[in-house]
């Protein structure tokens, strides 16, 4: 066992360094990308759950309640090894292909299957999580609301989409922003089907230089920021809360309670 | 699309009990064995560090709350390999796969007990509390016969819910290579190269069935552990 | 009125007590006699019920010292206060009884635990003491099936259950519907000159005038009046307990059924 020594060049300099810097690029595409594919499709689903459709809703229910109740890892791998190849041809060749945006520095690519396939893992993943908080804030919206924008003459469409959507979405914003949060920390579970994010640069470094521990140490760190950066940014730039009655409270803690139902 | 159930068949046990029979225990049963292990720990645990910084509000209770959002902001992979380094270091031997992800899921876990917990005693009317304290009674006591035993029946359904995330999470042991059922899979798959979908699906499903019925036990232990109080709201 | 030294029961000696700029209590000095009843009233915010909750420190002070049965409390701390407070018996104006546990269990629950007497022998003095307060048959009823006079009776007889020689009441009827008020206070009448003393924090001057030794009167924080009912409520010194009596009085029935 040696002593704790750092040699902190060796993973700071040089192709570690490359290393780090693609996969926090990679990172950050992906949540980027996972975020935005995520809301969509929870967006969707929530109409599924409410819509007035018998098989709608049961369908929504079946799907939001398959993805939450199994381990992403597993999701991961099944995108990976038994979807994705089933794909069309196509859109396969269309993948791997060289475009404009694919090459990034150090030998990196950003489009790539383990691209596709972390990003569908993570979005359904997420958007499951999702649809469940904003269904929760939806329900905390007044009936009165809706009433009041149909007898304005709002088709069921707009009343969601400028009356309630809205609203469910401030209720439910503490625990939305935690699902994205999450999303950015469980990207690392994509290096298990060879997505180059964080932590798989981290263990490529470990296998060129065995410095394990102050690779590790910078990933921590760069989770730590990119953290703090998310937090901060969706603080900024989100909503304010709606105070009326108790529903910030209410929802305050059934968001917190949903939040502490923390997933993988 | 027809789906092969043959490599099902074929592997069945060992992806339920991976090399038990030669004394390595592996597979679902593994990962069972784990989530019991990592979930009391992480009950008694979280359970402790919620008492102690109700008890003594102050820097105990932030240093306390200080480490559960530092060990929740990092993904739980790299809590696996923080421990699986710093561990045997510390201890001075060699510490296994399993125990180390145990723990590691243990310690993630207990930060969120520690939350819920306070949070369900704090929602407790504090009146109660000074009646305690006015008839001489100590914190402990009150802790122990006043609020522990009102708010533990409330966080039941909060604490399966974290069990049920503490089951998924235990299909990270993939990256030290511990043969729960995810890496028992993972394994079949790379062996027999071309029934990925049957074989995900399986395991999903399985760990479909144990957390859906998991989720849905509180709906209904709520109807039983009410029914003594079940009067009280016929005044 | 002049007391010898053993019969004071509490002492309150330039007790002062501050949140930041604002002060709640401002050198208090009073003592009150053992089996004395006092009655403490005054407008909303004077600082009645902070006085009684330093007493059994339930809040803290800054400033002075409370002496119960002549021992100074200012330093007790862990055991000594948990030895003072079992002496000392508190009646909340919110009942604050136990909701997971019956009425019987509600009073049984400090004797065993904190006084260490068997669960046989406490719950023979739980079912006298619901007997005492009129609730014979509610001793497996949980607060929530009890009515707020019914809770706060339980609430009485858990207090006596202790045995203390000094108890304290924090506007004991202030919470309850107004046709409950009078079995509240029928209980309360009938300790009152029994040995025990009573310090009451209330509002209803009927039963102040008719059972009160003496009555405190205090506003913002200082004690402006200490004299007995018939000279409080006929001749009242103080500017502001003049027109204290004058707001509250009027409207006031006395309801002492």
């Amino acid at each position: 066992m040696n002593s704790f020594h750092f040699d902190w060049g060796g993973v700071l300099t040089g192709s570690p360094a490359a290393w780090l810097v693609a996969g926090l690029v990679n990172t950050i595409l992906i949540t980027v990308t996972g975020t935005f594919v995520a809301s969509l499709l929870a967006i969707v689903l929530l109409l599924g759950r409410t819509s007035s459709a018998h098989y709608a809703r049961y369908l929504a229910q079946a799907i939001v309640m398959g993805f939450r109740n199994t381990p992403l890892l597993v999701q991961l791998f099944f995108w990976y090894f038994a979807v994705y190849p089933a794909l069309p041809e196509w859109f396969r060749d269309w993948v791997i292909a060289d475009h404009w945006f694919s090459p990034l520095p150090f030998g990196f690519r950003c489009i790539s299957p383990e691209f596709v396939c972390a990003c569908l893992g993570l979005s359904w993943f997420t958007g499951a999580f999702l649809a469940e908080e904003l269904r929760a804030g939806l329900k905390a919206v007044p009936l009165a609301q809706s009433e009041a924008a149909l007898t304005q003459g709002f088709s069921h469409w707009k009343t969601f989409r400028y009356i309630l959507l809205p609203q469910a979405m401030r209720n439910a914003w503490q625990p939305i922003v935690g699902q994205y949060l999450n999303l950015m920390k469980l990207s690392s579970l994509a290096s298990s089907i060879g997505f180059a994010e964080i932590i798989y640069s981290t263990r490529e470094i470990e296998s060129f230089n065995a410095h394990a521990i102050e690779a590790y140490a910078v990933g921590t760190l760069l989770y730590l920021i990119l953290g703090l950066l998310m937090g901060q940014l969706f603080v900024s730039f989100g909503p304010g809360q709606i105070k009326r009655n108790n529903v910030v409270a209410r929802v305050a803690l059934s968001g917190f309670l949903h939040r502490l139902r923390f997933l993988s | 699309m027809i789906f092969d159930l043959s490599v099902i068949t074929d592997n069945w046990s060992y992806l339920l009990f991976g090399r038990t029979v030669d004394g390595e225990i592996g597979g679902l049963l593994l990962t069972l064995l784990m989530s019991l292990s990592a979930g009391m720990l992480a009950l008694i645990f979280g359970i402790l560090a919620a008492v102690i910084s109700w008890r003594f509000q102050g820097w105990t209770r932030r240093v306390l709350y200080s480490g559960a959002e530092f060990i929740r902001s990092i993904p739980l992979i790299l809590v696996i390999f923080w421990l699986y380094f710093l561990l045997p270091r510390f201890l001075g031997r060699n510490i296994s796969g399993v125990t180390t992800v145990i723990l590691s899921i243990a310690w993630f876990s207990a930060a969120s007990v520690m939350h819920a917990t306070l949070s369900g005693i704090e929602a407790l009317s504090f009146g109660q509390v000074e009646a305690g304290l006015a008839s001489g009674m100590s914190y402990w006591q009150v802790l122990r016969h006043i609020l522990l035993p009102q708010a533990v029946p409330n966080l039941i359904p909060s604490y399966i819910g974290l069990f049920v995330a503490l089951i998924k999470d235990t299909s990270l042991a993939l990256v030290v290579n511990v043969p729960e059922l995810t890496t028992v899979a993972n394994q079949v798959n790379s062996r027999t190269q071309i029934y990925p979908a049957e074989i995900f699906l399986f395991i999903g499903v399985i760990y479909f069935v144990i957390c859906t019925v998991l989720s849905e036990l509180p709906r209904l232990l709520v109807k039983r552990t009410h029914q003594h109080l079940k009067f009280a709201n016929s005044i | 009125m002049s007391f010898s030294h053993a019969n004071i029961a509490v002492e309150f000696r330039h007790l002062s007590k501050s949140y930041g700029d604002f002060s709640a209590l401002k050198n208090i000095d009073l003592k009150i006699a053992a089996g004395e009843v006092v009655v403490v009233c005054g407008p909303s915010g004077s600082g009645k019920s902070t006085l009684i909750r330093t007493i059994n420190r339930l809040e803290s002070y800054d400033q002075g010292d409370i002496l119960v049965s002549g021992q100074s409390t200012r330093s007790l701390r862990g055991r000594d206060l948990q030895q003072l407070r079992t002496g000392i018996g508190f009646v909340f104006q919110q009942f604050n009884l136990y909701a997971h546990l019956t009425a019987r269990d509600n009073i049984t629950i400090a004797l065993v635990q904190v006084l260490g007497l068997s669960k046989r022998v406490a719950e023979e003095r739980a079912d006298v003491l619901l007997e005492k307060v009129g609730l014979p048959d509610k001793g497996d009823h949980f607060p929530s099936q009890l009515s707020g006079g019914q809770q706060q009776r339980v609430a009485i007889a858990r207090t006596l259950a202790m045995e203390p020689s000094i108890i304290l009441f924090d506007e004991p009827t202030s919470a309850l519907d107004p046709e409950m008020i009078g079995e509240v206070l029928n209980v309360i009448r009938q300790l009152a000159h029994t040995g025990i003393t009573m310090v009451v924090v209330t509002h209803e001057m009927g039963f102040a005038r008719e059972l009160a030794d003496r009555i405190v009167f205090m506003d913002q924080g200082e004690v402006l009046e200490v004299a007995s009912p018939e000279q409080f409520f006929s001749q009242a010194q103080h500017p502001r307990a003049q027109r204290f009596l004058q707001q509250i009085l009027p409207s006031h029935s006395s309801a002492t059924s």
